[in-house]
């Protein structure tokens, strides 16, 4: 008896599309709201949030991903791992064609992964880093060959995250500078139609999509509108219909849920899971104190901050790792800093941490950096001023361009502490690891571990993990990993957001993956 | 002087924007005593419309709007005066040096205001906070480097047409210093348009640091009018209140130093108020 993990997906893709029993109409257009407008259509040498809202309905993955973060069939139709983790083996579909009508082989598998996203895409590099080679036996088999085990490869394949080119278009020419940067050309359930700068892009039904019937809409129009209120009155009026992400402002989501015609989904950020932090600078009186760090931590009123900042579109982080990772069994909660007697706590750790009051009330001063992102992020710290005060800590804030910030946090070190947004994205080693690792404490290389806090224990066990194979020996391992970390505390992990997704009720299945807006909208349908 | 002084008083307006001065100056310096709380302390429930527990009602994180308002009133008049004081203090140097020694030095110290003039004043001052971050140091330094030109100019007219007449002549050939008859006899000529423009200025300098705080690029630490506004535009449809009333009083200040500031041009240049 061997000992190979078989994940056969062959027939679960005829399912998947049959499981409405009545037909969905067909036909109608929809109009995304994106903002801002995208730099370029390239989403392979390129993670800019706006991009993949648009080109992941123009390309499709080897995989997509239902939301217990599980991987379905799509360009892939099933997948074998390799009794020593160090391979996979991917069936492609044979009835794939890109939409300048040449068949989808393997050829094109092999040369998107080591050729591109290997090379240039900014997650690929870390994510394909031990993809040794990409064999292609036959036109419908690809191999990955890798160094190591890393089953996270499996949770990074989605039309969005690595999307599948067409080797013949992309092969030609430098990649960076590629004449179809702009007019991208795919296998996905939408064909590039026009790019009109500074007003919308229209992707038109690809007519020969391999999911026989699909898609239902006829057209989607992304369209951009810089300004913020214009976009949710033109939402509320029915001229737009799909809109998240940031474009539309949280307090303005709230508002658009009463109305009759509109829903608004918090779905959909599955495989993002951006948690709001306050970074600290571990190297650093008083913050090189883990007892102040934690006592920090209890002061911060999550609830105000979600309820009064985010709008209530967000819950409590319970440490360094999402919930979201709870249907998938590596999610588990740190320290609990969201009891009663929090103040209470923070004031006992920071007298033991000898910060004891003076005359004047107050334990120490401190400059907060606010990251730069918005108006949100003011507010936050604003928030977050007010609470410390009452543990008679005082917090100067300090609001720099996004530049100058990623300087100061990540190459400079020269705060104390800062807020920070940070995605946990699709697998812990994708996103998680970056923030704490002793491996990733790199200067001037951003979004990493500005805290510069590690453990030998927390290193090792995240490097157990990353290429352990079987969800819940992953899972205990993560447990213990949350719970060092918070006890360590480098990072005040405050709350999880969830996007809100602003949806006409017009439209059915507009969200149906973990990556909510950055789906492909095949089975998106009008009633 | 006594003219001047009928004059400036006699004009009703002066009188309302005079008012309206002294009760913000008056609010500004009292503020700790009439509002004694952190304006950024979270007080109540958030948006609570005026007429409540709060007279003016509370922010969108629960802060009380009135205290805002009188802690405003300071750091915006602060600011406002500072920047012009500086921007004046420039200008008057610039523009006095430039008409007084004329030839070269007029050339480059001119062409030097019109490199500063020709870009527009607003987006100049951004990029200058942009550079420097915000806070409010930095805003009296942006504010002052875009409005200082102006007075240069109307200092150069002036010096002009005063260097010619027949008193600095007499002090030239009396043998005084270049700087004693700049100082002493030249500038204070200058003084009833300096004087005009300089008011008109503050009210110029209100108004743009209001638009850097409604941008987000106003002093983080600072409660300002524009803060304020920048922070309610947001909730305009549900929360009127967090607009309107900082809104209104930065449009009774600007008035007001606007019907100060015509005031006194009408005294000091009688002859132009006549026509």
């Amino acid at each position: 008896m061997n000992r190979r993990i078989v994940l056969a997906l062959a027939l679960a893709t005829t399912a998947l599309v049959s499981l409405p029993a009545i037909a969905q109409k067909s036909g109608g257009t929809l109009v995304q709201i994106t903002q801002p407008e995208p730099p370029n259509l390239a989403p392979y040498i390129s993670t800019s949030a706006p991009i993949g809202q648009v080109t992941a309905k123009v390309f499709d993955g080897l995989l997509e991903y239902g939301f217990d973060l599980k991987p379905k069939p799509s360009l892939a139709e099933s997948f074998e791992v390799a009794p020593d983790g160090k391979a996979v083996t991917f069936k492609l579909r044979k009835d794939v064609k890109f939409h300048d009508g040449k068949p989808f082989t393997s050829e094109d598998v092999q040369f998107t992964i080591m050729e591109v996203l290997k090379k240039n895409h900014p997650r690929g590099i870390a994510t394909f880093r031990d993809v040794t080679a990409v064999e292609t036996p036959d036109a419908h088999t690809a191999i990955f060959r890798l160094a190591i085990p890393a089953p996270y490869i499996l949770k990074a394949l989605s039309s969005y995250e690595s999307p599948m080119l067409p080797k013949h278009v992309y092969g030609q020419g430098d990649i960076k500078t590629h004449a179809n940067a702009n007019t991208p050309i795919g296998s996905g359930p939408f064909k590039f139609g026009e790019w009109r700068r500074g007003e919308f892009v229209r992707l038109d039904k690809n007519p020969s999509y391999w999911r026989a019937g699909l898609p239902y809409l006829d057209r989607i129009v992304v369209r951009f509108i810089a300004d913020a209120s214009t976009r949710t009155a033109v939402l509320e009026k029915g001229e737009a219909h799909v809109a998240g992400l940031g474009a539309v402002p949280y307090n303005d989501a709230k508002k658009l849920a009463l109305r009759p015609n509109i829903e608004v989904s918090t779905k959909g950020t599955e495989m993002i899971s951006p948690i709001v932090e306050l970074l600290f600078n571990t190297k650093q009186a008083p913050f090189d104190n883990p007892k102040v760090r934690q006592a920090i931590s209890y002061a911060v009123d999550r609830k105000f901050a979600i309820e009064n900042v985010w709008f209530g579109f967000g819950k409590p982080a319970m440490g360094i790792i999402s919930s979201n990772f709870q249907p998938s069994g590596l999610f588990a909660p740190g320290i609990d800093f969201t009891v009663a007697d929090r103040i209470e706590r923070a004031n006992k750790l920071l007298d033991e941490a000898g910060f004891p009051r003076k005359a004047d009330g107050t334990r120490f001063e401190f400059t907060h950096d606010i990251t730069p992102y918005g108006e949100e992020w003011q507010r936050f710290g604003e928030t977050v001023q007010q609470n410390l005060a009452q543990i008679g800590v005082k917090a100067t804030l300090r609001y720099e361009d996004l530049p100058k910030w990623l300087k100061r946090t990540y190459t400079d070190y020269d705060f104390a502490i800062t807020s920070n947004f940070l995605f946990n994205l699709a697998d812990p080693v994708l996103g998680v690891h970056r923030g704490v690792h002793s491996d990733r404490i790199r200067p001037g290389t951003v979004f990493v571990n500005g805290s510069r806090w590690s453990s030998p224990e927390t290193d090792a066990l995240m490097d157990k993990a990353a290429v352990e194979t079987n969800d819940a020996t992953r899972g205990k391992l993560y447990a213990e990993f949350v719970q060092r970390v918070s006890e360590a505390s480098p990072v005040a992990y405050v709350l999880e957001v969830q996007f809100p997704t602003v949806i006409n009720k017009q439209f059915k299945n507009v969200i149906d993956t973990p990556l909510g807006i950055y789906g492909n909208f095949a089975t998106v349908h009008r009633e | 002087m006594k003219k001047f002084w009928s004059r400036f008083l006699g004009n009703p307006r002066v009188y309302l924007g005079l008012i309206w001065l002294g009760l913000l100056l008056l609010v500004a310096i009292s503020a700790n005593v009439l509002a004694p709380t952190d304006p950024f302390a979270i007080v109540g429930k958030p948006m609570a419309p005026p007429g409540g527990e709060f007279w003016l009602g509370t922010d969108s994180l629960g802060r009380n709007v009135l205290a805002g308002l009188i802690h405003g009133s300071r750091a915006t008049i602060l600011i406002a005066v500072l920047a012009t004081l500086f921007a004046v203090a420039f200008g008057t140097f610039i523009g006095a040096v430039a008409g007084y020694y004329g030839g070269l030095i007029d050339n480059v110290l001119m062409r030097f205001t019109e490199f500063f003039q020709t870009i527009p004043s607003f987006l100049f001052a951004i990029v200058l906070i942009a550079i420097l971050s915000p806070s409010a140091l930095n805003l009296v330094v942006a504010i002052a480097t875009v409005s200082w030109p102006p007075i240069a100019r109307v200092v150069r007219g002036e010096v002009l047409t005063v260097k010619s007449r027949e008193f600095v002549q007499a002090a030239v050939v009396a043998g005084q210093g270049d700087a004693a008859i700049l100082l002493k006899q030249v500038l204070p000529n200058t003084l009833s348009p300096l004087i005009v423009t300089g008011s008109l200025l503050i009210a110029t300098a209100i108004l743009v640091e209001s638009a850097l705080s409604f941008l987000g690029l106003g002093a983080p630490n600072l409660m300002s009018w524009g803060f304020m506004i920048g922070a309610g535009r947001s909730f305009m449809r549900e929360a009127w209140w967090l607009v309107t009333v900082p809104g209104i009083a930065i449009l009774l200040t600007v008035l007001a130093i606007n019907l100060v500031g015509e005031g006194l041009n009408d005294a000091l240049n009688p002859r132009l108020a006549d026509l």
